[in-house]
């Protein structure tokens, strides 16, 4: 826990708020503003709504801004003597790994909630959708953020191997781009298993947009988020012995 | 500046790994059109017919891929480029070798401006490739063509400008990269705005007014793009460039 708190700290000296706030908001403004630009009425209430933000932020801003706060999580410890200071510690290479992944998780369910608590006030105060956001898509909210984690746990990967702030970013683009392309083309299962192409599914649950079916079942739910998990798992345990081997060398 | 400063700025590229970001945006680009290209419905059916319906989807498809692939990965080349001066103090290296900071920054867009103009000329043939591949048969629409080709380079080469220039200014380079990816949204969204609109957005405004094609009640039609828009951002991101970087050559590195 020590390695969770201690990344914890060091965010509050770096500038993750930015992203955390400007992406989802920028989002949320896009998809309101070009709804109120062409005139078209939300003719499905919440849904509609939901699904002109957040299908277009989890296509691609959503895994690059991952990427972002990746390398931004990493970029203390690429300097001066700071990557000794983290591997002087007596603790293990994965607890080092597992609270760079904490903190880009935690980064990454605040940025979900601006974006959720965004198309709420953007239905209230500029379209004056009548009741409150459907329940489901507070659940889906969650299941974003779950799976954001094997993004995180690659990107986390990627900018401890890279000690540029761009390089791991440009990776995430790449990424956002594949999993883009594999929902364009219909790769079903194999746009469920990239990671990449998870968090753009994860985003459609509920719309019918592209392969989505667009009923929200536990189902579906549970069987992205276990997924979601088990890949965290793998790309964390690699990425521990990866640092280790690093480290030894 | 001088021709050794630009080659300079070429040779640091081989350990900035330029070569792989400007390979992805090369492909990413091309292989996001022709992946929207061929999910849109009636696409590969109509490639045999005489009308020019495949090429505009062809250059609709490419005014989707542009402003989402460009505008991240010109940036994270532009503060590649730049952040080797901050880490390893080559302001001051290269002031005391007669190249002030401003004459670095311009020697660092001629260089990188090139590749990145070659990049779109690379894509925009690629996708003309690609629809020469899957049989389109009508003539290309080389005017539309060029000139969206054109209006993405200006585009392109103004986004290149000011990230060098954010890059140089600010050593974080959370500020330029994090710049650049909200850019995406404006530059999307200036596909749905009216052109006056967009163009207060610049320069990632500029992307929706360039495309060439677009829907009237249903049908995708040829569309008229205000190519004197694309040379007044040209000559204002010039002159804006060229004033900064002078006033660079005025500081102290």
């Amino acid at each position: 826990m020590g390695s969770v708190r201690a990344e914890l700290l060091k965010l509050k000296r770096s500038s993750s708020w930015a992203v955390v706030v400007a992406l989802p908001l920028a989002a949320v403004a896009s998809g309101a503003g070009n709804t109120v630009l062409a005139g078209e009425p939300l003719t499905d209430g919440w849904h509609t709504l939901w699904m002109r933000v957040v299908v277009v932020y989890g296509l691609f801003p959503l895994a690059t801004g991952v990427a972002v706060l990746g390398s931004l999580v990493w970029r203390a410890d690429h300097r001066g003597g700071n990557r000794n200071a983290l591997m002087g510690r007596p603790v293990s290479a994965l607890e080092a790994v597992v609270g760079k992944l904490a903190a880009v998780a935690v980064l990454a369910a605040a940025m979900q909630a601006v974006l959720t608590a965004g198309v709420v006030a953007a239905g209230k105060a500029v379209f004056g959708l009548p009741g409150p956001l459907p329940g489901q898509y507070l659940l889906i909210s969650v299941l974003i953020v779950v799976v954001c984690l094997p993004v995180a746990a690659l990107q986390s990967g990627l900018s401890m191997l890279m000690e540029s702030f761009a390089a791991p970013v440009a990776v995430g683009l790449a990424g956002s781009v594949g999993g883009l392309l594999l929902v364009l083309l219909r790769f079903d299962a194999v746009s469920l298993a990239v990671p990449y192409g998870l968090t753009a599914r994860a985003t459609q649950v509920g719309t019918g947009a592209f392969m989505d079916a667009g009923t929200v079942t536990v189902g579906t739910l549970a069987s992205m988020a276990v997924w979601a998990l088990v890949s965290t798992v793998l790309v964390t345990v690699a990425t521990a012995a990866l640092l280790d081997r690093r480290d030894a060398g | 500046m001088t021709g050794r400063a630009v080659a300079n700025e070429f040779a640091k590229m081989r350990r900035l790994r330029t070569a792989p970001a400007l390979i992805a945006l090369v492909l990413g680009v091309t292989v996001l059109t022709c992946g929207t290209a061929l999910s849109s419905p009636g696409f590969t059916d109509s490639a045999g017919d005489a009308s020019p319906h495949s090429w505009r989807v062809l250059l609709g498809s490419m005014g989707i891929a542009v402003p989402l692939v460009s505008p991240v990965l010109i940036a994270v080349m532009a503060s590649r480029q730049v952040d080797i001066e901050h880490r390893g103090n080559g302001w001051t290296l290269a002031h005391a070798s007669g190249v002030a900071p401003g004459a670095l920054c311009r020697a660092k867009f001629a260089s990188t401006g090139a590749l990145v103009a070659a990049a779109v000329l690379a894509h925009s043939g690629l996708v003309v490739a690609f629809g020469r591949l899957v049989g389109i048969t009508a003539p290309v629409p080389a005017g539309p063509w060029l000139g969206y080709t054109a209006w993405v380079t200006v585009v392109g080469l103004a986004l290149l400008a000011l990230h060098l220039l954010l890059a140089a200014w600010v050593p974080n380079q959370l500020v330029g990269l994090g710049i650049a990816v909200m850019g995406v949204f404006a530059a999307l969204s200036s596909a749905g705005m009216p052109d006056r609109l967009a163009f207060l957005l610049p320069p990632w405004g500029y992307y929706g007014p360039a495309v060439p094609v677009g829907y009237r009640d249903g049908a995708l039609v040829a569309l008229t793009p205000p190519h004197l828009a694309a040379l007044l951002l040209a000559a204002g991101a010039g002159a804006l460039f060229l004033s900064a970087t002078r006033r660079f050559d005025r500081q102290e590195a």
